[in-house]
């Protein structure tokens, strides 16, 4: 096999890694300032969109992400990447087919490039739809599949899932360890395993630092042939973020790859990214220490400080290490979901109702019987008749057709409701959000910055102080003098 | 500090200096650059934009203590009770007719309430045939693990 001579690089620093470190609360305006940079450190693709960012934007931010992606990808040279959630695009629920295709549009015709879409189910039939639209767009399609740890996820299993995905004619096939589960020693079975099922279609590596073991991962990928990886300015990787652009540009040049990328604007980037994460009291990303019992819960550090914290307010923290036990027996229960949102808070919420009902499965969600009847998709394996029996679900029962079948067209109907006159950005944001949460949006996108030196960041910062009442700075024949 | 260039380094170390020192002045004078600051008081405060938590985005709402006025039933009237500490809802959406009203007749398996838990939503049974006799809490009103939600007055028989 003719190995990749050349390894190249996607960052996540806009989209994933504040994300992971900073709860997803990166602005726009704290982006455009170092555009120009990031264009110029070499890059292959720029991830701007993601779920979580997209509703953040809407929920928290109160921007419209719409305003966001085309300033992005209109000052980005570097071709954009967005990334959805495939039939459920943002969210959690499932959208019918005409709002995904509306979405597809939308993307080309705002600037995007290439379409990243994954389903958390590994169910490749709710992926159809956006692969199809995006490709009528003139996008290119990057599919991922989510990585998890279970007797089911075999590397058969995911030979089967890339067969899939290359049947479908995706541009590009990723693997997803959003948990940070994959070692190196898995990878070497499995990387070969998808590279020769991809054929000639390339593969990208998108793994999370949890575990600490990623950048060991990443260079078994790029042995392995895997010709893209993600990874984020240094001050913004490793924890829950992904690895460093810097470290794994530099184990692909010690694996003898040639990358395109720029040490300065790197730098550049990195020292921004810094300065900002003082401005506005964020944290920085730290490298993780192994930790086994990652591996058993699979449960992310956030979710875990969230479930205890939901504890106290019920008065429950101190059933905390008995429902964490629970967990990994309700998600074999369950045939096996990968421990993402939103299954992720399914296991843990019915792991907690079996510990505090001290029955197991007396009560059990909506989500999870939906989920279990195939509603969301195929499940990686058969749910447990103990289950099966106090969920009620008998075989015929199941929905067996592709999720989208079952959902009506809402195009049409958010139409006439909102006049022939709205435009395609603000009939997707009506079909994804209530009114209220949609009144705020910022729109215009607000004042950005599209320049910056360090010593405008430094004015920034003694700007952003409250307790500092006069700043004089000198520098290389200028003066300026702040004061409140 | 080399002279020429300020770089973000060098912006990293004054930003270091301004937040380790508690004086209310501050002058500093290296190479080409010139730094003059001036604090309110003197004591150390955090920058304006507030670290925000890292805990997700999921908000944790702490839920009203609102137990809803102890009520004695009948002892001849079957409790359906609220399966975790979570949410009622009457209906299954706002504005929704609700699911049960007193009066009506319902079986085993009609679904009289929504309890949410953790986000996700549980659709709760009679859990014996008869009539709703009475319904303890408003739309919306927080539960206590064990809290009686409905009354039903079964049928002869059936209780």
């Amino acid at each position: 096999m003719k190995r990749a001579r050349r390894f190249d690089f996607v960052d996540v620093t806009l989209r994933d890694a504040h994300q992971c470190l900073w709860s997803t609360r990166m602005t726009t305006a704290m982006m455009t300032p170092i555009l120009g940079a990031i264009d110029r450190a070499g890059y292959a693709y720029i991830n701007i969109l993601g779920g979580a960012v997209f509703d953040v934007c809407v929920r928290y931010l109160h921007e419209n992400p719409w305003p966001r992606v085309k300033l992005l990808c209109g000052r980005l040279e570097t071709p954009c990447d967005a990334l959805t959630r495939g039939q459920s695009l943002y969210t959690f629920e499932l959208f019918p087919d005409d709002i995904v295709a509306l979405n597809s549009k939308v993307f080309a015709k705002l600037g995007v490039k290439v379409l990243t879409v994954y389903d958390a189910l590994n169910d490749n039939r709710n992926i159809e739809s956006s692969v199809k639209s995006g490709h009528e767009a003139g996008m290119k399609v990057n599919a991922m599949m989510t990585y998890t740890l279970s007797p089911v996820h075999t590397d058969a299993y995911y030979v089967e899932r890339t067969k899939e995905l290359v049947k479908l004619k995706a541009d590009f096939i990723s693997i997803k360890d959003p948990s940070g589960l994959l070692t190196p020693a898995r990878g070497r079975t499995l990387f070969a395993a998808v590279v020769k099922a991809a054929g000639s279609v390339p593969l990208k590596l998108h793994s999370h630092c949890q575990s600490g073991l990623a950048p060991e991962v990443y260079e078994i990928a790029i042995e392995s042939g895997f010709r893209f990886g993600y990874t984020a300015s240094e001050p913004l990787a490793n924890g829950a973020s992904l690895p460093a652009t810097e470290d794994i540009g530099a184990r692909a040049r010690r694996l003898g790859r040639r990358t395109a990328l720029d040490a300065g604007a790197l730098k550049e980037i990195a020292g921004y990214f810094r300065c900002v994460a003082e401005r506005e009291g964020k944290p920085l990303g730290e490298v993780a220490r192994y930790d086994a019992a990652l591996y058993e819960h699979q449960i992310p550090g956030g979710m875990i400080s969230n479930l205890r914290s939901q504890l106290q307010t019920m008065k429950l923290e101190h059933r905390l290490p008995e429902i964490l036990e629970e967990v990994p027996r309700v998600r074999q229960d369950l045939g096996y979901p990968i421990v993402v949102s939103p299954f992720a808070q399914y296991i843990v919420t019915q792991a907690t109702l079996n510990v505090v009902q001290g029955e197991r499965y007396k009560t059990i969600p909506d989500e999870i019987r939906k989920y279990a009847l195939g509603y969301y998709g195929r499940l990686a394996a058969r749910p447990a008749d103990e289950f099966l029996e106090r969920a009620d679900i008998r075989p015929a029962d199941l929905v067996t057709e592709r999720p989208g079948e079952h959902i009506e067209p809402r195009v049409p109907r958010l139409r006439r409701e909102l006049g022939a006159g709205v435009s395609d950005e603000d009939l997707l944001l009506a079909a994804f959000y209530d009114k209220p949460l949609l009144e705020p949006l910022r729109d215009p996108t607000p004042a950005c910055a599209f320049r910056t030196t360090p010593l405008h960041e430094l004015i920034r910062y003694l700007g952003s102080r409250a307790d500092i009442e006069y700043a004089r700075i000198r520098f290389a024949g200028t003066e300026m003098t702040l004061s409140t | 500090m080399r002279h020429g260039n300020l770089t973000y380094e060098d912006v990293l170390r004054i930003v270091e200096l301004v937040k380790s020192t508690s004086f209310s002045e501050f002058r500093l004078k290296v190479g080409e650059i010139e730094v003059h600051l001036r604090r309110s008081n003197g004591a150390l405060q955090q920058p304006v934009a507030a670290a925000q938590s890292a805990a997700g985005d999921v908000a944790v709402e702490a839920a009203p203590a609102a137990h809803g006025a102890a009520r004695d039933f009948a002892p001849d009237l079957v409790l359906v009770r609220a399966p975790m500490v979570g949410t009622f809802y009457r209906a299954p959406a706002p504005g929704a007719a609700p699911f049960a009203t007193i009066g009506q007749r319902v079986e085993a398996d009609t679904t009289v309430c929504i309890i949410e838990v953790m986000k996700l939503m549980n659709s709760i049974a009679a859990g014996v045939r008869g009539v709703i006799a009475d319904i303890a809490l408003e739309n919306g009103a927080a539960v206590e693990y064990g809290q009686p939600l409905i009354a039903i007055r079964p049928d002869a028989g059936d209780a």
